[in-house]
């Protein structure tokens, strides 16, 4: 009697189990290692949001052999974070790639300089100066975009290729350095104050040049085929964002980011979510994530004026607006 | 012989791309994931000058490289077939510095050296010399004992006559790893220019990578290719034309 009722109960517990709503699998290709830029993504995933719109999302690191975009076209991801030059480099070949949301606001590539070696107020200051890029990277791009508003020809700087090793910024052999603010900057600021150097930064942005950053992408398939994934991925995504630069969620952010980059001290990693802070959360009225479409117009055309990209790309064609939850 | 590796390249190449337009077309990708015959056209059209210029800056190194690798293996292992503690010193040494990751060791030979010459050169030797290295120390630790023991019987033999007899008895294998290790040098230079040079064929990949242009990969591996066919084509000749002269004298 009592092995029957033992039966019993695995079978009502194992038709239990049966019976719990199963999470839909999707693959979601970063574009970086994981880093605070990608704070939101794993917070999404680490505080259940992705699981409670019943998805079960694999948050895959990025890196500089990956390629989110080959990824959702390959079906190997169903979501990707691409920066717009990658988006519209993709497109204008033919891939059928959209753009969800908008995570930086502000791109937040700069470059550092040391104002007391090297003054700057405008870029005319660069005249005669070394000046580090990635050559067929983004900064090079918005450099050139930089250097064509404000008239200043190839023959006037001396670009510096530059690669992940800041030895001839240190020596002084380069004036102004390529990095992230939100992520390099914070490491290579405390340094240079360390060794009782002043820096800052020239932010393009500011210059007038908006180059838009790390978006959310998706295939036009998925929009069509699957719009309820799509959206239920999106609202989940981004209310994790918004949690995760919440100050008053700070140490849990700082918590779930430490489990997957073991590398940043916690100190660095709370300042750095400050400065992404600003370069993420949108105006007042204007909601997470929100695509600036003017931005990545001007995006599109700094590209075709250097030719990365054939002029008349339908920048509008590959913006999916109106997905995201109200401000 | 040179028709017969170029061909046989042409082969290898030709299998590969159609092996990409067989999965393009079969699963109906874009020209971002795998660039269509056209796309490879116009982009070789553009880049294939340039990319040559590129591919013989890189051969040019690699071959440096290789020499170099090639002097330095022949050092260490006539040193260190001395049974001596200076001799296992010496081999102990070589092993660990290639147990090294190169991607490791390379931005310090950079931060040393500069992006210039200096640490292409380095890097592709340090890459290529291993198996040279192996296969040297076993040549020359290994004694020819039928013609040793009548140097050494009669009082005349010297380190340098070992070294002479035992070059000379494996000819053949030496050519072999010498011809062999060139590719290596080859791959060495490549991958010092894409971490850090500013110059070559590895650098111009780092540029397409960035760019996810597959295009222009495809026409630097295909340049690199005919470059390697050359250049392997030109040892083996040379080899072939050593082993002759040895054998006449």
């Amino acid at each position: 009697m009592k092995q029957a009722l033992t039966i019993f109960l695995m079978v009502i517990f194992l038709f239990a189990c049966g019976q719990k709503e199963k999470l839909e699998d999707v693959g979601y290709r970063l574009k970086w290692l994981y880093n605070v830029s990608t704070v939101g993504d794993l917070y999404a995933d680490a505080q259940g949001y992705f699981a409670r719109n019943g998805l079960k999302v694999q948050v895959k690191p990025g890196g500089p052999e990956r390629d989110a975009l080959k990824e959702l076209e390959l079906g190997h991801a169903h979501f990707g974070v691409a920066s717009a030059d990658q988006v519209f480099r993709a497109v204008a070949k033919g891939a059928p790639i959209v753009v969800l949301a908008q995570l930086f606001q502000v791109n937040p590539l700069n470059w550092i300089y040391r104002p007391d070696r090297t003054p700057f107020t405008s870029p005319k200051d660069w005249k005669g100066k070394t000046i580090g890029v990635t050559f067929g990277g983004n900064d090079e791009t918005i450099m050139r975009a930089l250097m064509a508003r404000y008239r200043i020809a190839d023959v006037e700087v001396d670009l510096f290729s530059v690669r992940y090793d800041y030895t001839p910024f240190y020596e002084g052999r380069v004036a102004f350095w390529p990095l992230y603010l939100n992520a390099q900057a914070v490491i290579i600021g405390n340094k240079l104050a360390q060794a009782g150097e002043r820096f800052d930064f020239v932010s393009p942005d500011r210059l007038g040049v908006k180059f838009v950053a790390n978006s959310v992408v998706t295939t036009r398939q998925m929009v069509a085929n699957h719009p309820d994934t799509v959206k239920r991925f999106l609202s989940a995504l981004l209310q994790g964002w918004r949690d995760a630069l919440d100050p008053r969620n700070e140490d849990q952010a700082v918590r779930v980011l430490a489990q997957m980059d073991r590398e940043t001290p916690e100190a660095v990693v709370r300042r750095q979510l400050t400065v992404t802070r600003e370069l993420m959360l949108p105006a007042a009225g204007v909601a997470f994530g929100e695509i600036d479409v003017d931005a990545w117009k001007q995006t599109a055309e700094i590209m075709a004026a250097q030719q990365l990209i054939p002029a008349g790309l339908p920048v509008e064609s590959v913006l999916v607006t109106g997905l995201g939850p109200p401000p | 012989m040179l028709r017969r590796r170029i061909f046989q390249f042409f082969m290898i190449y030709a299998l590969g791309i159609a092996l990409l337009f067989a999965l393009k077309y079969a699963l109906g990708l874009s020209d971002y994931v795998v660039p269509g015959p056209a796309e490879i056209g116009r982009t070789a059209s553009v880049y294939a000058g340039p990319y040559l210029l590129a591919v013989l800056n890189t051969l040019a190194v690699a071959i440096l490289g290789h020499l170099l690798s090639i002097g330095l293996a022949t050092a260490v292992a006539i040193l260190g077939r001395l049974t001596a503690w200076v001799g296992s010193f010496i081999r102990t040494a070589a092993y660990n510095i290639q147990a090294y990751p190169i991607v490791a060791v390379a931005p310090i030979i950079f931060i040393l050296l500069g992006d210039g010459l200096g640490s292409r050169l380095l890097i592709a030797a340090m890459i290529c010399y291993f198996p040279l290295l192996l296969s040297f120390i076993g040549i020359f630790s290994e004694p020819v004992a039928e013609i040793e023991h009548f140097y050494e019987s009669t009082q005349r033999m010297t380190w340098r006559l070992q070294v002479k007899i035992r070059a000379f008895e494996n000819i053949h294998k030496i050519s072999t790893v010498v011809v062999g290790s060139a590719t290596m040098a080859m791959v060495g230079t490549i991958v010092a220019e894409f971490i850090a040079a500013t110059a070559g064929i590895g650098y111009s990949i780092r540029i397409a990578l960035y760019q996810s242009d597959l295009a222009k990969i495809l026409v630097a591996l295909f340049l690199i290719g005919v470059g390697t066919s050359l250049y392997l084509v030109s040892l083996e000749g040379l080899g072939a034309a050593l082993q002759a002269r040895f054998k006449r004298s």
